[in-house]
């Protein structure tokens, strides 16, 4: 998959009031910059993502500020209190200007 | 920076630290990871209590340290929670993410996948709204490391 694609997972329907768990899998190589090329002895340029942003209805939920630190290929698990139904988005950027966004419905039944 | 000069470096960093009463545990603490929590948190880690409100689970022994997964979660209702910070002890650069809550998240809950270069502590650190903190950390033998 292309760098900066994403995986959002929701529950379909959920009760009014239920947490429910948001689920990510986005694609990226996650270079700290603390890497040396073992051939060349170079240091890798730092790529990574540095700030994901989880909202629900466009109100803002969390933001998850990350370094490379996080895995290649980061999963990201976090809850969300659904009380309507809505449209769950993920907004993240990387430190080369990247930006991507990822939406998903939740309906309330 | 070559292996010759990272040696007396860190012997002059280890030395300084001797001297200074006050400074020098000697626990796992390294002079990095408090800078880092100095530098994002704006506390000293000797501020900072370990509570069993935050639980924090990660693995004891990681197979691979290219992809170590940590969850943390507590019980103290989300209104009262500011955010969450990551670290790892003895990675090169020891912050790993920072999360901000809202009530919108109906409870504290995060899981990601983080890398580890060497056996080390992982610390999951909430801050409160009331302005305190509180840490959890486990040790997470890592046979493998995946920083380098």
């Amino acid at each position: 998959m292309a760098i900066g694609a994403g995986i959002l997972r929701v529950p379909k329907e959920a009760k009014k009031g239920e947490i429910v768990k948001v689920q990510m899998v986005i694609t990226h190589p996650m270079e700290p910059g603390t890497r040396k090329d073992p051939q060349t002895g170079q240091l890798i340029p730092a790529y990574h993502l540095t700030k994901l942003e989880l909202f629900f209805n466009d109100k803002l939920v969390s933001v998850i500020d990350m370094g490379g630190g996080v895995s290649a290929n980061p999963f990201i698990g976090i809850t969300l209190k659904v009380e309507e139904s809505g449209t769950v988005k993920i907004s993240y950027e990387d430190n080369k200007g990247g930006k991507w966004e990822k939406t998903a419905e939740i309906s309330v039944v | 920076m070559d292996r010759r000069r990272f040696l007396l470096l860190s012997a002059l960093g280890i030395a300084g630290l001797t001297f200074v009463p006050g400074i020098f545990r000697p626990s796992f603490a390294s002079s990095k990871l408090e800078e880092d929590i100095q530098k994002r948190l704006g506390v000293s880690l000797s501020q900072i209590k370990e509570s069993a409100d935050v639980k924090l689970q990660a693995p004891t022994i990681a197979e691979s340290g290219a992809n170590v997964p940590v969850s943390v979660e507590s019980d103290i209702p989300v209104e009262k929670v500011d955010s969450l910070w990551i670290f790892v002890d003895n990675n090169p650069s020891p912050w790993i993410a920072d999360v901000k809550f809202t009530p919108m998240n109906g409870k504290v809950y995060f899981a990601t996948r983080i890398k580890m270069g060497q056996t080390s502590n992982v610390r999951a650190i909430l801050k409160l709204k009331d302005g305190s903190f509180l840490m959890a950390a486990k040790e997470v033998k890592v046979t493998v490391g995946g920083c380098g």
